[in-house]
């Protein structure tokens, strides 16, 4: 063995990898080298000193926030995964049909496809009571009364369709309204606003306004996380405007959820990447340096500031 | 570094995470945030910036799950996002940021150290210390090999296997870093013996 190799032979039996038979050779020439006894010592030195900084150990707020972090994170990543069913998809690409604007217009104001009927509504004499089309439901009987007369209460569902280009207004305020309040589960807003964030927010196709105020409705006030969340990426595939960044600063100041802030930041900071804005910046600031918000938020607000000049 | 059951395991943790189930996730961060909070930790000297860098690598492992082929353990590419991610950290906080030493938390009670007093406490703070500038001084890629192999028990190949290196390279890494650290370390031990 050559004293060239003394390092490399010290360092691999240290980790336990070196071979018999280099052992052999290292031992014999550490007895007739004072020079490599020495800087053995030396390496064994270094090696020790390693071990004076000690493992420190996972805190009990480290590992509850981090948790929380990874229950958010599959909450995003599910809701990403959703696609709208096909039948959406020529549902709005399809402009052949559009129902007439006055037809639409009635259903925009109305677009509860599900009428209670009335709680009494007199049959006439001598004729049938008329016969709602559509699906029955929720059916209730009563008795006959004092008078002699029974009762049936029900719901009415009929199911529409309703095809039209993304532009066209009543098919715009049709969909504003389902994503701020028509559609009862979260999962049917979920695809109302992915149909409009997919077809909504180009140039040919701008965002209309009650679109805008439908989805910064949903980011502020929908119960569901993921919902939200689904709103705020919708919103950041449009142009920057006051109503959209007033609404990701609350967002970001305000909402529960980091996956949700984490948008906010994005948009914010690409926004303010082309002008500066003196509270969007403060806003960023301030998640950045606040000890209580999540880590990673914390994180991602302080890379989007050194992201932008200001 | 993990035995085959192991291994298995972790694999049928991260189909739990391809099909949306969280616990799966939750379990892989209880195996192995100690183990890479430990490694991001020494190789940014900063517990709050390894603390994010750990969060970070978990997020990524959830946003990745379906782009993992198998071909290494999820040990060892859970490993290799922590030190992608490092490597990033230090490029974009290198102009910014200079951590000072004093800014390192001290780890709770060490029993070795009990019955010292505050004198041996202040000596193991600054032998602490000393040992985190030193693995500061080091290049990124020495201190991530050196790191895997002192304090992750990683033989050489999957250290290689790890960083995307050769063995060769593993080595080299390895040998530069102690050269550097038994230089650093004589000095010190030298010019503290000539001031007392």
């Amino acid at each position: 063995m050559e004293c060239s190799e003394l390092t490399e032979k010290a360092v691999t039996h240290l980790l336990g990898e070196l071979e018999e038979t280099d052992r052999t050779l290292m031992e014999e020439h550490l007895a007739g080298c004072a020079a490599c006894r020495q800087e053995l010592s030396q390496i064994e030195t270094a090696w020790q000193r390693l071990g004076e900084d000690p493992d420190a150990p996972v805190s009990a707020d480290f590992r509850r926030k981090s948790l929380q972090l990874i229950e958010d994170e599959m909450l995003r990543r599910r809701v990403r995964e959703f696609r709208p069913p096909r039948r959406w998809i020529p549902l709005a690409a399809q402009a052949a049909a559009l129902l007439a604007a006055a037809a639409l217009g009635w259903l925009v104001r109305r677009p509860a496809a599900t009428v209670s009927a009335p709680s009494v509504a007199p049959a006439v004499a001598g004729a049938p009571a008329a016969l709602p089309k559509g699906t029955l439901s929720n059916v209730t009987y009563r008795q006959a009364d004092a008078e002699g007369k029974v009762a049936v209460a029900f719901d009415v569902t009929s199911h529409q369709t309703i095809v039209g280009k993304p532009e066209d207004p009543a098919v715009a305020g049709l969909l504003a309204y389902l994503v701020s309040q028509g559609a009862r589960t979260a999962g049917e807003r979920s695809q109302a606003i992915e149909l409009v964030s997919s077809h909504y927010g180009t140039a040919s196709t701008p965002a209309s306004p009650e679109i805008v105020s439908a989805l910064t409705a949903t980011l502020r006030h929908d119960q569901n996380p993921g919902v939200r969340k689904k709103a705020a990426d919708a919103l950041a595939g449009f142009s920057m405007g006051p109503e959209i960044r007033a609404a990701f600063l609350e967002a970001l100041a305000k909402d529960s959820n980091p996956a949700v802030r984490l948008v906010a930041i994005d948009a914010l900071a690409a926004s303010a990447k082309q002008s500066p804005d003196a509270r969007t910046i403060e806003s960023l600031r301030e998640r950045a340096v606040d000890p209580q918000e999540n880590g990673f938020v914390r994180a991602k607000a302080a890379s989007a500031l050194r992201g932008v000049e200001f | 570094m993990i035995s085959g059951a192991d291994a298995r395991a972790d694999r049928a943790l991260l189909e739990q995470i391809r099909n949306g189930d969280t616990a799966g996730a939750a379990e892989l961060f209880e195996r192995y945030a100690p183990a890479l909070l430990r490694f991001t930790d020494r190789l940014l000297s900063d517990r709050a910036s390894a603390e994010e860098v750990t969060q970070e690598v978990f997020v990524k492992l959830i946003a990745r799950a379906h782009q993992y082929d198998g071909r290494a353990e999820v040990a060892s590419w859970l490993f290799a996002i922590a030190a992608n991610a490092c490597r990033d950290r230090r490029r974009r906080d290198r102009r910014a940021t200079v951590v000072p030493l004093e800014a390192i938390p001290e780890p709770p009670d060490r029993t070795s150290h009990r019955g010292d007093g505050i004198e041996g406490a202040l000596i193991s703070r600054e032998q602490r210390q000393a040992v985190r500038a030193a693995l500061s001084a080091l290049s990124d890629e020495q201190r991530e090999a050196l790191v895997l192999a002192r304090y992750h028990g990683l033989p050489y190949v999957e250290i290689a296997e790890l960083l995307g290196i050769s063995v060769g390279a593993v080595k080299t890494r390895i040998f530069r870093a102690v050269e550097t650290l038994k230089s650093r370390f004589s000095q010190g031990e030298a010019s503290w013996n000539a001031a007392n």
